[in-house]
Parts: structure tokens; C-alpha cells; sequence
């Protein structure tokens, strides 16, 4: 606890200013930076400071600076002092310097000497006999470069693997996949959140539709919102509190929980449908049955949009052949089963039959007059049951007409930014797994667990925790690098002797490339530290294809480096040709080609930079924290950018026109079955909550965070506490010994939480936090692809385990377990 | 001034010429607090300034009262459990700024069964009495100012003010205001 007392220094006038976007949410609110000399300030008077208002700054101004906005960090090598503030002149979607509260306290997530960020890695290290020590980054690069040869020459492509994230910007990204997916030529690629690379929500692709096709003024238009597997204003806040809630839209909302929108939607005329875990198929199988047998469907754009099953046997992609249904099958298959009906609906779902119907009669206008519906969904949906919910609420979609028009879209809501810009094409002819016959994007983490990967680099995940069966899975991890004896020397040519011995034993080599030590740190024998966010000039796009610059605020610190760097370095060192650029704006500009024909597709811009003699980031730049909203395109010379897509109504499919998709409710029923609680287990659930964020690398060290959510927590109901003698506080295991792991074995897994007893979920579902530090509830979730065949997803969403008290804690005396559920009365 | 036994003074002299909703007294002192604004540590004392009577306090009836300054509008109530900063016979009585941390507005439901202050009516964030105006859930990233109580008799006066107000960049300095 410092002394310090309660002030914040003021910009000066001079102080420098830069733009940049928030790290955390899709939502990728605007940010102002403003960067000053230390023992220096502004004054209180307009004129006086740098946001150029007189302060006290007024009620909703966006002008105000927190304590959490500010921090001290290095910039050119001195101290200095930052602020970092919601841009209270933004016009788009943060508009007037609205913020949640995870953006607004991005001034800590800076490295600060002082302060609680001041443990980043600060040079590459090794570890020997368990210690890890700094080496040069010629050694480490090295290093990497001779173990990945190494890799290549004594087994294949595929013992090499890289984990990497999917999002941390286009120029890193970029550099990656070319090195990993081009030059080096391995499929045992994934991105951060799934085993395997490839699409997250392929039934609303086999429909035809981009995933990210709305715009945040859709939300706003709208005259309902169908918002399913994902709590906007705990999640997508500025989403919520700027686009949908003043839009005035009926909130249509489907979640097991009774969440702060699920709470709000029903006191503001919307419906929340609670549906039990894993059975959003047939609930939305069901309301596109209602909405068929009234007569409810948008029967005018189905004549005009959806394909025949002429054009549907023309399609090139296996999937949408196998699964692409016409209109006619579509309302057969819904008529096929007894579970679609309004009864068997409630029955399989847990929703109740009137509810349902009145969904459906909402969401069409019913008899009356047609509304705008918006659907929008997220993990909740893509992540429990992936093909088929995603086929499932696609079609739906298309039945009611929500694509392409001014608040009727269809669009994943997002859980991170879009920064996933490619360098190369996935081999997908090299991938060792299949579908039917069809071949898939390779499942990294079965073939890691198979012991096949004898190489592979981590980069900017929480890997570990971060996927299924957890637990399993870092035995593993354990097991594999520790075959034969470990590094015994900081030589690196005895190193490297000794790592490859690993391999050739069947051992696994682990590089992990980060900013701080994680839950899969303990498994790396090399350490590469990294910059992050606010260390380079980055760009990317966020849930409504909008593109920013995020500039630079401070160098890495200590001796690490932007991640594009160490790529490049490794690249080259392995002799591969075109990794010489001389910064980030080069990347963007190489990569634009690349984007050309998709969502990110920003060419344009590039071409019209050079047309003007500029460089493509600065050309963004002027655009400010309003960017552009690609596709982009050159129209006389003007960039013409892309407000939704779809709004010409032609879709993403060989005839383009937009499919309905079988969603099999059976398959669902067979696998809820074989991953569904056992015995006395609840379900184990798991998502974000609002002060937290993905693997919380910046919210352990951040106290605000830290005062309300110090350990992970378990939601769990009334009466499933009083069962078992639980109260708020109380300190939790959760145990399940029917896990199924990478390979589709049973296995154990489990973490501990502290209590927290709400009615927020319902008996026989519990919530925990899905990737916290130390306490992972991925431990407990599938582990296993097979489960999901089509497209090698897990069913992260449906854990299960036994709930035990194991004893008390004090964090009642500190942390609020008041209801996160209440909404203005 | 038995509640804060537990605190740390830091003396850091006087004010710019604030004009205080008390009087014309200059604040005294500053008391530690986090610098990132949350729970326990920092105060400022001001002026004492009578808020309410022990005798015709109700439990979970706020009384709304300006603290330090005019405009700064805060509340008082009997929680009706005892917590750690709380006075009066029952150590249950609080005061916290109603000002929203996030942007300002003013949160003025209380809502008893909970001890909770909101949702706020501009973006929803609820503040816990019982935690130091922690944010239960929403978007203000810090935690409610809190006022500082001390109980004389039959009154209870508000001491000292725990957390920058929103909109101000500093609690001893009125700003422009002044």
C-alpha cells in the first residue's frame, strides 16, 4: 500500500498525444495517450492541461482521469509520466468516452519499474536444471532456429508446431504464419482458443454468412435483439451501453444464466430464455419450427435468398453439400422431431413452452407488422455445441430475413479484437485429420498429446489452461519435457545437444514466447520475452471490421522485443528469404495483398497510400480512433468503405445465395450425453466476467481487479449451496473423474474457487471465471475433438464436477458477493 | 475518530483556496490510500461538517447530504450490520459520494437488501456499502469515494473524504470552481 495521495497529474498542454484502441474486448474503444515529462504538470484550467477542459471536468464529459488512468512508464529510456483515456471526442463507437471498466484502467497494464507490471520478462532465458536463466537473444534465436531445423530434418513438418494467438495484430500475425504455415510449412498451427486452426462458427459460414457482418448501428436500429451465449454488458460493454440498450430494442435473451442483461431484458419487455447447457439446437430449432407452422418466416426473402437443392448440389465445399439444406428440407427436418415442438422444446431445454412461442412471435412481428431483428451470439453458442448451434441460429437467421439490411444482421457479438491477418494458407494437404473423407484443420493438441510434436512454440497464450481437460493436459506437458535428463549448461551448443537428445528420446521441446510467466511457463525450456500492446505501431480490426492504428506509447521493456521481431530473427536465421523489414508499417503494407477479397481487406488502402506518396500506417493514422470499416475499396480515388456486409444481399457461397444447414439434434443428444454432469456432478460452466479479461496476464496485476475477484469463483444456486452446507466465502473443489482428454480418455480434473451463492444461475448449473490463474476450469471441460468430428472444436462451455466445501476464507471481509444482476428498478 | 485507529496519516498541507460546503476551513491532512483507488487508506480531512442525528437515523433511509464541497453530493446510511469503517453504536453507519466513478452521474438507489448503492442510472454500475463502495458489477474503475464519520453525542458528522470524486483532479483542489 503506497502513500499516495489522492491526485492525478494533469497533461500538460505540450504533453504528447497518440492514439491508440483498447487491448481487451471485440468492442475496441477508442483511446487517447498522453505522455509527459515527470515533475511536470498541467493545470486544472482549459488552456492549462491537454484534453483541453476545465476541471472539475462535467457529468458524461469523457474528460475525467481516474486513478486508474494514469502511470508512470519508459519511454526513449526515461521515466515518464502516461495517461491513457477514453477518447471523449470519439464519434464511433465509443462515442463521447464511454468505456468499461477493463479499457478504462489500460494505463496499468504498462510496463511501470514500480508498479505491479514491473515482473514482465525483460530478456530471453533457458532453463537449466529447472532455473531459468537469461541468455543473449543471438543465443536464444539460435537456438530456436537449430532445434526447429533440427525438427524438420529428423522428423516432419508436423512435429513442428506453433500455438500461437489468433488476434495480437496483423504484422504479428503476419510474420508468424508465414514463417509457420509458408516457409516452415507445418499444419500443427492453432490459435489460442482451439485445438485446431480453421473457422469457429462454420454453420453460420455454410449459411453463407461472415461471422462479423453487422455493425454496432445495427444493435441500434433494431427493433429486437436476439442475443444468445454472451452477456454484452459484462462483456461487449460499450456494445451495450452505446448501440443496444439506447437503442430501445426488445431484448430477446439466451443464457443459463440469469445474467445483468438477461435481468434487463426482461424488465424492459424483452424475454429471457434460460436454457439448460447444451441445448441451444433445439431451442432454436424450435422457434424457427413455431415460427414456420404460423406462417411467421420472411417467406419473401427466402424465395428470393436461400438456395435450391439444385444449387446447393452445385456448392464446391464438402460441408455445405453435406449439411446445406433448401428450404423445404430445412422445415421437414423441423418437423421431423417431437423435441422442436413447444413441448418437447421445454422438455429437452428447460425453457418453457410459452416462452418460446413468444420469442418466435417477437423476433417476426407474429400477425403484425415485421420488426427489425437482430441476432447475435457468441461463445456461449460456438463454444457448447459448435456445428450444430452455429448451423442451428444461422438458419434461423436466414428464416426470418436478419442479414445484410439496417438492423437485421446476423453477426458473432466477438470475444477478441480481429487482428488475424494470415502470411500464408493453411496446408491443409499435410493435415493428418479428416472428416468422412474430408480433410481438417489438424488437431495440434491431440497430436502434441499423442507425443508427435517434438518442437513447439508458445506465443502469448496461457496455453495449458486455456484449452480442454486442462489438467490432463499439463501432465502431459509435464511427462514430455521431462524425458532424460534436463539442460545441464548455459552453452548453447551443449544445450541444443541436450534438447535434441529430448527429442530423439520422444520427448517434447517447449518455447515460450511471453510478456509474463503463466500457468505454461513451468513446461518451457526457452523463454522469448516479448512486447505487447502499446510497444509498437500495430493495426487492427474490431467486431464491426473496424481498422485503427494502435500507436506506440513505450519501447518493451528491459531487452524484449515486439514478437514480429523474433520471428523475423528466426526466420532468417533458418535462411529463409523476405523476413528483412524495417518496421511494422512495412508488414502492413506487405500483408494488404494478402487481406484482398475478405472481411479485413483493406488493399485499398494500401494502394491509396502509395498513389499519395505515403506510408499505409500513417495514411490510417488520420483517420484516427474513427478508422475505416473494411472491406475497403478505391472508387475515383476515395477509399469506400463497408458499413455491413451481405447489404447487397449476395452471400458467401458458390451460387451466393444464403443456406439453411442441418443442425442435428441428435448428435447434440448423443454428445450431451457422454459429457453431461454424472452422479451428483453440476454442470460446470464457465465464461468471463466484466472486470476480468481472457487469461488475466494484466488483471492480477491490476487492484482493482485483484479487490474483486481474488481467486476464481464458482456461481452456484441457493439450493445446491444449502445441499451442500455452502455459503458465499467458502472455499470450493471442483472434482470430476469424467473428464475425456485429448486422446477421448476418462481422466480427472478440477480446481478449487471460493463460493459465491446467487441465483444468478439455476439449481444444477454452476459459473466459474474459464481461465484463471492457478484455479483453470478448463480442468473439468472436454478435452477431447472427436466429440465434434466436422470441425475439431471442444465443449468448452460443458464442464461438470462434484462441489465440495473444503473450508472457509476471508475474503468475505473484503470482496462483495452482493447480486451482478441488478438492473434499475 | 475510533474508526481509524487503522490508518495512516500522511501530512501533505494545505489546499488551493477550495470554498467547502462546511465553511471556510482548510482540509487538515491526507491519509494514505492505494493509487490505484481502491479500498482502504487515503483520506482528507476537511472541515466536520454535521450530517445526521443518531436519534432520527432509520436503518436503510440514506440521507443525502453535499460533502466536502457543494455539488458533491453523498449519502449516509444505517446498513444495519456492523462493518469495518462504520460508527454509531452499531458501527453500521456509512457515507459514500454518489458520484459515479465512471462518468459521474448520480446514483441515488439504494437499495437495502443488498446494502448496494445503483445500478447507476447512466451505465449500471452497483457500488457495495459494505465493501468500501467496491464495484460489484460495472464500468467505474474505481471504487466510491467514502466519507468519513465520526459520531459526537447525538450527531454524526462527516470528517474526511476517502477517494478522488469524479470529475476532479485532485480532493483538495475545487479546480476552476474555485
Amino acid at each position: 500500500m503506497s502513500a499516495t495521495p489522492d491526485f492525478i497529474p494533469l497533461p500538460p498542454a505540450d504533453a504528447k498525444e497518440s492514439i491508440i484502441c483498447c487491448e481487451y474486448c471485440p468492442v475496441a474503444c477508442g483511446y487517447k495517450v498522453y505522455t509527459w515529462d515527470l515533475g511536470t504538470q498541467g493545470g486544472p484550467a482549459a488552456d492549462d492541461n491537454a484534453l483541453g477542459v476545465d476541471f472539475p471536468s462535467g457529468l458524461l464529459s469523457g474528460k475525467w482521469v481516474s486513478q486508474n488512468m494514469h502511470t508512470t512508464t519508459i519511454v526513449d529510456g526515461e521515466l515518464k509520466n502516461v495517461i491513457v483515456i477514453p477518447d471523449g471526442d470519439s464519434t464511433v463507437v465509443n462515442v463521447g468516452g464511454t468505456h468499461s471498466v477493463r479499457g478504462g484502467a489500460l494505463a496499468k497494464k504498462l510496463y511501470n519499474p514500480n508498479g505491479l507490471t514491473n515482473d514482465r520478462f525483460l530478456y530471453p532465458m533457458l532453463r537449466v536444471r529447472g532455473n531459468l536463466v537469461p541468455i543473449s537473444w543471438e543465443a536464444a534465436i539460435d537456438l530456436v532456429a537449430r532445434l526447429s531445423q533440427y525438427t524438420l530434418d529428423n522428423f516432419d513438418e508436423l512435429a513442428w508446431g506453433m500455438k500461437i494467438y489468433s488476434y495480437q495484430f496483423y504484422e504479428n500475425v503476419y510474420v508468424a504464419s508465414k514463417l509457420a504455415l509458408g516457409d516452415i510449412g507445418s499444419p500443427n498451427y492453432s490459435p489460442h482458443h482451439a485445438p485446431a486452426d480453421g473457422d469457429d462458427v462454420p454453420g453460420l459460414s455454410d449459411c453463407g454468412i461472415d461471422a462479423f457482418s453487422a455493425a454496432f448501428e445495427d444493435d441500434k436500429e433494431a427493433d429486437v435483439l436476439f442475443i444468445a451465449g454472451s452477456d454484452p454488458y459484462e462483456t461487449k460493454t460499450v456494445r451495450f451501453t452505446t448501440w443496444q440498450q439506447p437503442g430501445g430494442a426488445k431484448i430477446i435473451y439466451v443464457d443459463p444464466r440469469k445474467t445483468f442483461t438477461a435481468a434487463y431484458a426482461e424488465a424492459n419487455g424483452g424475454i429471457h430464455l434460460q436454457l439448460m447447457p447444451g441445448t441451444d439446437t433445439c431451442l432454436y430449432n424450435a422457434i424457427a419450427r413455431e415460427i414456420i407452422d404460423q406462417g411467421w418466416e420472411d417467406s419473401e426473402f427466402v424465395a428470393a435468398n436461400a438456395a435450391s437443392r439444385s444449387e446447393l448440389d452445385q456448392e464446391g465445399k464438402w460441408r455445405r453439400q453435406m449439411f446445406g439444406l433448401s428450404f423445404d428440407e430445412y422445415r421437414d427436418y423441423l418437423f421431423s422431431s417431437d423435441d422442436f415442438t413447444l413441448q418437447g422444446a421445454e422438455r429437452e431445454t428447460g425453457v418453457p413452452a410459452d416462452k418460446i412461442r413468444a420469442a418466435a412471435e417477437m423476433m417476426t412481428g407474429g400477425a403484425g407488422e415485421r420488426p427489425k431483428t437482430t441476432v447475435l451470439f457468441e461463445k456461449g453458442v460456438y463454444w457448447s455445441h459448435n456445428y450444430e448451434n452455429t448451423a442451428a441460429i444461422g438458419s434461423m437467421a436466414v428464416l426470418i430475413g436478419s442479414s445484410g439490411r439496417p438492423g437485421r444482421a446476423i453477426s458473432r457479438m466477438g470475444g477478441h479484437q480481429r487482428g488475424g491477418q494470415k502470411g500464408a494458407g493453411y496446408p491443409m494437404d499435410k493435415s493428418p485429420h479428416e472428416y468422412k473423407g474430408n480433410k481438417v484443420e489438424m488437431d495440434t493438441e491431440r497430436w502434441f498429446a499423442e507425443g508427435k510434436t517434438r518442437f513447439r512454440w508458445v506465443v502469448g497464450t496461457n496455453w495449458i489452461g486455456a484449452m480442454g481437460s486442462a489438467r490432463a493436459l499439463a501432465a502431459k506437458a509435464e511427462e514430455l519435457t521431462s524425458v532424460g535428463p534436463p539442460v545441464t549448461s548455459t552453452d548453447p551448443d551443449i544445450a541444443f545437444e541436450e534438447l535434441t537428445a529430448r527429442m530423439d528420446n520422444g520427448g517434447t521441446v517447449i518455447v515460450h514466447q511471453e510478456i509474463y510467466e503463466n500457468d505454461s511457463t513451468p513446461f518451457a525450456d526457452i523463454i522469448l520475452a516479448a512486447g505487447a500492446w502499446g510497444e509498437d505501431n500495430y493495426a487492427r480490426n474490431n467486431a464491426e471490421r473496424r481498422l485503427r492504428l494502435y500507436e506506440k506509447i513505450s519501447d518493451p521493456p528491459g531487452e524484449a522485443k515486439p514478437d514480429w521481431q523474433i520471428f523475423a530473427a528466426v526466420g532468417r536465421a533458418m535462411g529463409f528469404e523476405g523476413y528483412d523489414w524495417a518496421d511494422t508499417n512495412e508488414i502492413f503494407e506487405e500483408a494488404a495483398p494478402r487481406s484482398s477479397g475478405g472481411r479485413r481487406d483493406y488493399l485499398a488502402l494500401v494502394e491509396k497510400a502509395q498513389a499519395d506518396g505515403v506510408r499505409g500506417h500513417d495514411l490510417l493514422r488520420t483517420f484516427g480512433n474513427t478508422g475505416l470499416q473494411t472491406p475497403l475499396s478505391l472508387e475515383g480515388g476515395e477509399l469506400v468503405e463497408t458499413v455491413r456486409r451481405h447489404a447487397d444481399l449476395k452471400f458467401n457461397s458458390d451460387s451466393g445465395k444464403a443456406n439453411f444447414v442441418l443442425a442435428d439434434w441428435e448428435a447434440v443428444k448423443e454428445r450431451n450425453a457422454i459429457v453431461g454432469p454424472v452422479g451428483d456432478e453440476l454442470w460446470v460452466t464457465n465464461g468471463r466476467v466484466n472486470a476480468l479479461w481472457n487469461n488475466l496476464s494484466d488483471f492480477v496485476r491490476r487492484r482493482i481487479s485483484q479487490d474483486r475477484w481474488p481467486m476464481n469463483f464458482l456461481e452456484i444456486s441457493p439450493n445446491d449451496a444449502n445441499a451442500r452446507g455452502v455459503v458465499s466465502g467458502d472455499l470450493l473443489s471442483i472434482e470430476s473423474d469424467n473428464v475425456i482428454d485429448q486422446l477421448g480418455n476418462k481422466t480427472t480434473g478440477g480446481f478449487t474457487a471460493v463460493a459465491y451463492v446467487s441465483d444468478i444461475v439455476p439449481d444444477g448449473v454452476t459459473y466459474s471465471y474459464f481461465l484463471y490463474p492457478g484455479q483453470p476450469a478448463n480442468s473439468v471441460t472436454p478435452g477431447d475433438s472427436n466429440l465434434q468430428p466436422i470441425n475439431l472444436r471442444y465443449n468448452f462451455k460443458l464442464g461438470k464436477g462434484r462441489i465440495k466445501k473444503i473450508g472457509t476464507t476471508d475474503l468475505a471481509e473484503t470482496m462483495s458477493f452482493a447480486p451482478r444482476n441488478l438492473v434499475p428498478g | 475518530m475510533s474508526n481509524m485507529t487503522r490508518r495512516e496519516f500522511v501530512f501533505l498541507g494545505a489546499a488551493t483556496g477550495a470554498v467547502l460546503a462546511a465553511g471556510a476551513a482548510l482540509p487538515l491532512a491526507i491519509l494514505a490510500r492505494d493509487s490505484e483507488g481502491t479500498t482502504t487508506g487515503a483520506a482528507v480531512f476537511f472541515p466536520e461538517q454535521r450530517i445526521a442525528s443518531l436519534s432520527e437515523l432509520e436503518t436503510a433511509v440514506p440521507v443525502m447530504f453535499d460533502y466536502p464541497f457543494e455539488g458533491q453530493g453523498s449519502m449516509l446510511v444505517k446498513l444495519g450490520q456492523p462493518v469495518p469503517n462504520g460508527v454509531g453504536p452499531d458501527q453500521d453507519i456509512v457515507a459514500f459520494s454518489r458520484i459515479c466513478t465512471h462518468m459521474g452521474c448520480d446514483v441515488v438507489e439504494y437499495q437495502a437488501d443488498h446494502h448496494v448503492l445503483g445500478p447507476c442510472p447512466c451505465h449500471f454500475s452497483t457500488f457495495d456499502l459494505i465493501h468500501g463502495g467496491q464495484v460489484v458489477l460495472g464500468q467505474a474503475t474505481q471504487n466510491l469515494p467514502q466519507i468519513l464519520l465520526s459520531v459526537d453525542g447525538d450527531a454524526i458528522n462527516a470528517n474526511a473524504v476517502v477517494g478522488l470524486v469524479y470529475g476532479y483532479a485532485n480532493t483538495l483542489d475545487q479546480g476552476v470552481n474555485a
